[in-house]
């Protein structure tokens, strides 16, 4: 009766540890569309530096404390419906932004398009869609047909420009592993793609990429249209199993940007632009990874230019202060460009990542800076992920804006910020 | 001395015959595990000393010796990440951010103990050479040596039963000796055409109290264009289904 007993007791045991891995096989069974996303919450905390530039020309005439709490939501779908070569994709996303000062609900298409794959040789998209070329971290200086990534937030997703695009790809052996050529036309008139540039041009350019030997490389133009005649080149190699090279080049002909002279007025300097980055990931044996990558940008601003501008808004504030004279603030404030992420030459990224310290699965603590090398002014932000949870992504992130007077990060609206992120994928 | 010399050359002529049947075993286990070319479904699952479980399906793709690709289905904060390995290069495109980054074979793109490499396993026969086969009874043992720098681990010893030549475990070191991991292979099917194990399973001295565990479905046999296996052909692994 106990040898029953126990065989049962075993077959029990065994059925546990047979059940305890299991693959249905209904899991894997594809359906012709697709619906999915996620829903995201990011309260957060601003402290305040009322006597900074860009402070002074976002909040001036209005009262605003040292710490300015805000709420930001986010439900971003995603849909998507396929059938044999063709598929129909959908992105759209909700924001939400809250602080005592504004609030504002948006609904933006970040993606919509239709594709068509006749085999795997080619294929052919037509509608929104976010590009994404280059291969920096931060920055995408040959990201012509983007808009600027935030290099603070290098990975969200990004509104795409209304386009068609086709894939050519042929593979070979040998060096030479695979070609593919990318031509694009994106319109560009007063209802499509406004933000894009001057309006009423068919834009066109394209990208032709090569593995060779081993090296991703990329030579992509962008004719003249909306915007200046462009030429690019990037690159990226696994040096070894733990390290990876990557770089970009950016040739933009008669760039320009507007420039506040000693005079106050705004001008327009134009000339070739030169823009690269270089940059490098590498993993320790403690699965640490770095990223380091330098960013020259050959239309950012001179010190002696970002100076005059400081000056300028200094001015413009004791004059608003002495008579109540806005124009010139609003003036300055119109002029977003000298407030833009990387608005001046010489940058350095840098992120530390450690994957799961002291086998704490789920767990990357990181540490990103990015530093202005031309008035040595810089950002911090450590943060601390863990998705342990299926599904579920917390992320809590602190940033420090270092920098003295009339320095770049010495003049953001903000000392500090800390900011919780939750996000549910569905 | 004519029969020293004798016996010192058969020596000779012997011993790269011997390692040419090393090679040839490896090969051939490659070969029972899986087809050249196919595709296939698994699952991964991580399992923490609390007993709390994390799991990821997804779909591969393998056509001859050097090319790889898997498609995340499951979870939804994972869907649509894609890894692509090409010879001993290897990207990941994650979908928010839009575009294939290269990723290195140390990484691990599922957290646990599996790592970039073990995800993106192409034949031994072609990243490692045999450098010595053993006679153990029921299995053989086979000592594997990494034949370039790119490879995950520079040494392997794999123990591949007699009978049906499938490897029963493996023991990745470091050059120095060091146990990285060990994996399991267990739960030997049919996939219609030919039998291996069902199941790998993998603990580390490196995670210790961590196991990792990956199963194995609907591995057939199929012929794949070269351009499936592209930077510009991640994103469309999908329709391959």
């Amino acid at each position: 009766m106990l040898r029953l007993l126990f065989i049962l007791l075993l077959a029990s045991v065994v059925q546990v540890s047979a059940e305890e891995f299991s693959f249905d096989e209904a899991e894997i069974e594809k359906k012709i569309w697709h619906l999915g996303g996620y829903a995201e919450a990011r309260p957060g905390l601003n402290l305040l530096d009322q006597s900074a530039a860009q402070s002074r020309l976002r909040y001036y005439g209005r009262h605003v404390d040292d710490t300015l709490p805000d709420f930001n939501g986010k439900l971003l779908l995603e849909g998507s419906l396929e059938k044999d070569w063709a598929k129909l994709f959908v992105q759209p996303s909700l924001d939400y932004t809250n602080t005592r000062l504004t609030h504002d609900l948006k609904l933006s298409w970040y993606e919509a398009w239709l594709q068509a794959k006749p085999n795997e040789h080619v294929k052919f998209l037509v509608g929104k869609k976010s590009l994404r070329w280059g291969k920096g971290y931060a920055w995408n200086p040959v990201a012509f047909f983007d808009r600027p990534k935030n290099p603070d937030e290098p990975e969200l997703n990004l509104e795409g420009y209304w386009l068609a695009t086709a894939d050519l790809i042929r593979s070979f052996d040998g060096p030479l592993q695979t070609v593919a050529f990318t031509p694009i036309l994106l319109p560009q008139d007063h209802d499509l793609n406004h933000e894009f540039g001057s309006s009423d041009h068919i834009n066109w350019g394209g990208k032709l990429y090569f593995l060779l030997y081993d090296t991703d490389i990329d030579l992509i133009m962008m004719g003249r249209g909306s915007r200046n005649a462009s030429y690019g080149f990037d690159f990226s190699r696994n040096l070894t199993t733990n390290f990876e090279l990557h770089g970009e080049l950016a040739w933009v002909l008669n760039s320009s940007r507007p420039v506040i002279s000693a005079t106050g007025q705004q001008e327009t300097v134009s000339g070739d632009a030169v823009s690269w980055l270089l940059g490098a990931r590498y993993l320790t044996e403690q699965d640490t990874t770095w990223i380091l990558e330098y960013y020259r940008n050959g239309n950012g601003y001179t010190r002696s230019e970002m100076a005059t501008y400081y000056q300028k808004v200094d001015q413009a504030w004791t004059a608003w202060q002495q008579s109540g004279a806005s124009s010139q603030l609003q003036r300055l404030g119109q002029n977003q460009s000298y407030s833009r992420p990387a608005a001046m030459q010489d940058y350095l990224y840098l992120r530390i990542s450690q994957k799961e310290p002291w086998d704490i699965l789920y767990v990357t603590p990181a540490l990103t800076s990015i530093a202005n090398l031309r008035d040595g002014s810089f950002s911090i932000s450590p943060e601390l992920v863990y998705t342990g949870i299926t599904n579920l992504e917390l992320r809590l992130k602190g940033t420090a804006l270092v920098g003295s007077r009339r320095s770049e990060y010495g003049e953001k609206p903000n000392d500090a910020r800390v900011e919780l992120r939750v996000r549910y994928s569905f | 001395m004519r029969r020293i010399v004798i016996f010192f050359s058969m020596l000779l002529i012997a011993l790269p015959a011997f390692a040419l049947d090393g090679q040839q075993l490896l090969k051939q286990i490659d070969r029972n595990m899986n087809p050249e070319s196919y595709e296939s479904y698994r699952k991964l699952i991580n399992i923490e000393p609390n007993g709390t479980r994390k799991e990821f399906t997804l779909y591969t793709v393998k056509k001859g010796t050097d090319k790889m690709v898997s498609l995340f289905l499951a979870p939804a904060s994972d869907k649509g990440r894609t890894t692509l390995r090409l010879g001993e290069n290897m990207w990941l495109l994650i979908p928010n951010v839009g575009k294939p980054v290269r990723i290195t074979s140390l990484q691990s793109v599922v957290g646990g103990v599996f790592n970039n490499a073990d995800i993106l396993q192409l034949d031994y026969d072609a990243e490692y050479t045999v450098e010595k086969l053993e006679d153990k009874g029921a299995d053989y043992l086979l000592h594997l040596k990494a034949k370039g720098r790119s490879v995950a681990y520079d040494r392997i010893r794999l123990w591949a039963d007699k009978g049906n030549k499938l490897p029963r475990k493996i023991e990745c070191l470091t050059e120095a000796g060091m146990l990285i991991k060990t994996l399991y292979f267990k739960d030997v099917k049919n996939f219609g055409g030919f039998s291996r194990p069902a199941t790998m399973e993998t603990d580390s001295p490196l995670h210790k109290g961590y196991k990792s565990v990956m199963l194995f479905a609907k591995i057939k046999k199929r012929s794949f264009k070269d351009e499936v296996f592209t930077l510009n052909g991640m994103a469309t692994i999908d329709s391959l289904r």
